[in-house]
């Protein structure tokens, strides 16, 4: 592992009573994609903003590139994008992403020069002098990200990017980070759709309720969980005769039932073939059994449970 | 610095090509043109004399006398003067209700300008003796035109009174002529400022009021202009490259510039138009003298640098608090709710100097020129009305720019917190927690 951008040692923050996020202890290495995973109300956003020193975390450090200065310190070589985005409504595009390529500490002419480079990337050269006002939501969102990227910053840091984004858009954007991880600087997103990590990232750290519940890389992760799982699609009526045998404790310890599909994980001692057995001689039609990696949802669940997918609810009021 | 700038040239860029601030800027002076021209139009409109008729039903000569009184008056000063009624008197002794009922269907009738008669004096010698003088007409509902003829009235009713007593009518007409009229100089400091009293008075109230007006409109676009980047939710965004400081400085700063170029145009086009009377005058065909002029008294250097002094101290100051309020509300109700209470030490301030102005040295005025909420408005006004010892001028200053310190730590603490605060306003409990650990 390279030299850790940045680095999050026992890092607590308290909101009015409710702790938001409890000695959090993270290192994102230098290069790649980084994803902070976690359900609504986990804490995600109150780290982000701690690791910009939006807000000063109440104990434990947060150390980024060199650890000279702070979050803001180092507002020219980070890019961020927070959860809370707007734009100013009555400013031109061009305008408006030149004022933020200002504060990030670029020459006005440059950052036109680079908006313009961007706009026409993305396919929004058309609006370059139109007001924000008059832009749909999803190049707003655009915008939003050009803005974050214009400096070319060292670390890139966004949080829930692709919310509310149509597929098409989302891919445009995702293509961008991976783009930005190929050529060696560093990409931190926050996200709860696991998925989406699943497929992009490098490494990864799970927070729930404010506490670190895993992290590492996606592979080691994965490894460390075995391959366990089998996934298994049933044809017609297939599921509801595999009921029986899945409830079978000394065969299947975990069920993440859909209906047609159906993930499980084996229990301990038992084999695969035993169930693939099992499941034909009574009869289930089956159109895929695949002993699988386990995916990253399904550890999380194994890892906190079920009901730490949802914050507490006196906790959520408060936040 | 850099970002600073960046800041201030945003705020100022977007609110200067913004369609309120051009629609206003552009209406102030054609409101002022509009004010210069208007009494032009009024009196070139009722230029016409007014074609008055004296019911003299009075013995001796107070019918003639008012006759003559009526027709020497005139409308303006100088050669152009015109006079301001065309009499007709009508010796009435014994019949005067006879004659009255005759002409009353003739007066104030609307389209037969030419047997039109706009009023009726009715002379008698019970109006000498009581001093009740009756008159019908159409324009009794104009104060103007009703003290003029008290006036001219007053006069010849004196005269009247004195010649029926067997006073020489000559010495009469000398002692009656001329009204007393004080001409006053303001002198400051042992020396002659040259300003009249009026001026003086006037350049007060108009300081105190452009001090007033410009504290609270451009105080609550500070304020407004917070919220709408909270309520944007670009707060975040910026406060994740800009210090809370550099957030607030630049704003303020920003509408402040702004409000100086709209106050600069204001003035600048107020004294382009005054210098211009004359010429405006012409357009109308009116005599260069007949235009309203714009009040401008001289003001001395001293008077400018203390007024420009305690303004921007002043503005800053209450544009922080403005900002503060902004940063702690969610909506643009909630945020006036909340300014209510530091438009209340503006408008205490400017109400203040009503009494100031009688009584620029007194107590309160002492008082409020050491209160940073009231001094930038009433310290001003004291020294425009009076002479202050240097040393009260600075006191009041050095404890205005000390407030200013005090306000700018309060309200960046606010500040700081309550960009990123969305939801519920805070109690006040809750605010001091913000200040003390912001």
């Amino acid at each position: 592992m390279s030299e850790p951008i940045l680095k999050l040692e026992r890092v607590t923050k308290r909101f009015s009573g409710h702790v938001a996020v409890r000695e959090l202890s993270l290192e994102v290495p230098s290069g790649g994609i980084f994803g902070l995973l976690g359900p609504n109300g986990a804490g995600k956003t109150t780290t982000l903003r701690m690791i910009m020193n939006i807000i000063v975390p109440d104990e434990g450090k947060v150390i980024l590139f060199d650890g000279r200065k702070t979050g803001r310190g180092y507002s020219e070589q980070i890019g961020f994008l927070p959860e809370e985005r707007g734009l100013y409504k009555k400013m031109k595009v061009v305008d408006h992403l030149a004022f933020l390529g200002e504060t990030k500490g670029m020459k006005r002419k440059v950052a036109i020069q680079k908006a313009k480079q961007w706009l026409e990337r993305l396919g929004l050269h058309d609006w370059t002098s139109k007001k924000v006002e008059d832009l749909s939501k999803g190049m707003q969102q655009k915008v939003q990200f050009i803005g974050t990227l214009l400096h070319d910053p060292q670390l890139v840091i966004l949080d829930e990017p692709f919310s509310g984004l149509d597929p098409v858009n989302s891919q445009v954007m995702k293509d961008v980070v991976v783009e930005i991880a190929r050529s060696g600087r560093t990409v931190m997103f926050s996200t709860h759709i696991m998925e989406q990590a699943e497929k992009m990232c490098d490494r990864i750290a799970i927070i729930a309720r404010g506490e670190k519940v895993l992290d590492g890389s996606l592979t080691e992760i994965k490894r460390g969980y075995g391959k366990r799982n089998v996934a298994l699609g049933f044809s017609n009526g297939g599921g509801r005769a595999a009921a029986a045998i899945l409830q079978d404790r000394t065969l299947v310890s975990k069920v993440d039932d859909s209906g047609s599909t159906a993930e499980v994980e084996l229990a301990p001692g038992a084999e695969a073939g035993r169930l693939l057995k099992a499941l034909v001689d009574a009869g289930v039609g089956l159109v895929r059994f695949e002993v699988v990696e386990p995916s990253l949802e399904s550890i999380f669940i194994a890892k906190v449970g079920a009901a730490a997918a949802t914050p507490i609810a006196s906790e959520a009021h408060h936040a | 610095m850099h970002k600073l700038w960046a800041v201030i040239r945003r705020e100022f860029q977007t609110r200067v090509q913004s369609k309120a601030f051009v629609i206003s800027t552009i209406l102030g002076p054609i409101l002022m043109g509009f004010l210069m021209v208007m009494p032009i139009l009024m009196s070139s409109r009722d230029s016409e004399a007014k074609r008055v008729v004296v019911i003299d039903g009075a013995g001796g000569n107070f019918g003639q006398a008012l006759e003559r009184g009526l027709s020497e008056s005139r409308r303006g000063n100088g050669a152009e003067a015109k006079p301001r009624y065309e009499v007709i008197r009508i010796p009435a002794q014994g019949r005067v209700q006879a004659v009255q009922d005759s002409l009353v269907p003739l007066t104030g009738l609307a389209r037969d300008t030419v047997h039109r008669l706009d009023g009726l004096l009715i002379a008698t010698d019970s109006g000498v003796e009581t001093g009740v003088v009756k008159y019908l007409g159409d324009n009794v509902g104009s104060p103007s035109d009703m003290t003029t003829l008290e006036n001219i009235t007053q006069g010849v009713l004196l005269t009247e009174r004195l010649q029926r007593r067997g006073v020489d009518p000559v010495l009469v007409r000398e002692a009656a002529s001329g009204r007393v009229q004080l001409e006053t100089s303001k002198v400051s400091e042992g020396r002659l400022t040259g300003e009249s009293g009026a001026s003086s008075f006037l350049l007060a109230y108009a300081m105190a009021f452009i001090l007033y007006l410009a504290l609270l409109i451009y105080g609550i676009q500070v304020m407004s202009s917070v919220l709408e980047e909270k309520s944007n939710r670009i707060m975040e965004v910026l406060a994740s490259s800009l210090t809370p400081f550099q957030l607030m400085a630049g704003k303020v700063v920003g509408v402040g510039a702004v409000g100086l170029l709209q106050l600069g145009i204001w003035v600048g086009s107020a004294m382009l138009l005054t210098s211009n009377a004359a010429a405006i005058a012409g357009l109308f065909h009116m005599p260069p003298g007949s235009v309203t002029q714009m009040p401008l008294p001289s003001i001395s250097p001293a008077l400018l640098i203390v007024f420009l002094a305690f303004f921007t101290v002043g503005f800053f100051l209450f544009a922080g608090l403005y900002a503060a309020v902004g940063a702690m509300c969610n909506t643009m109700q909630e945020a006036q709710q909340a300014s209510t209470a530091v438009t209340v030490l503006v408008a205490t301030a400017f109400f203040s100097i009503f009494s100031l102005l009688n009584d620029p040295n007194g107590s309160l005025a002492r008082v409020f020129s050491l209160i940073p909420f009231f001094a930038p408005i009433v310290m001003p006004v004291r020294f425009s009305l009076t002479s202050i010892p240097l040393y009260e001028v600075a006191l009041s200053f050095a404890i205005t720019v000390l407030g200013l310190f005090g306000v700018a730590w309060i309200a960046g603490r606010i500040y700081r917190v309550g960009i990123l605060m969305y939801g519920k306003k805070p109690s006040l409990k809750e605010l001091f927690h913000w200040i003390r650990t912001g």
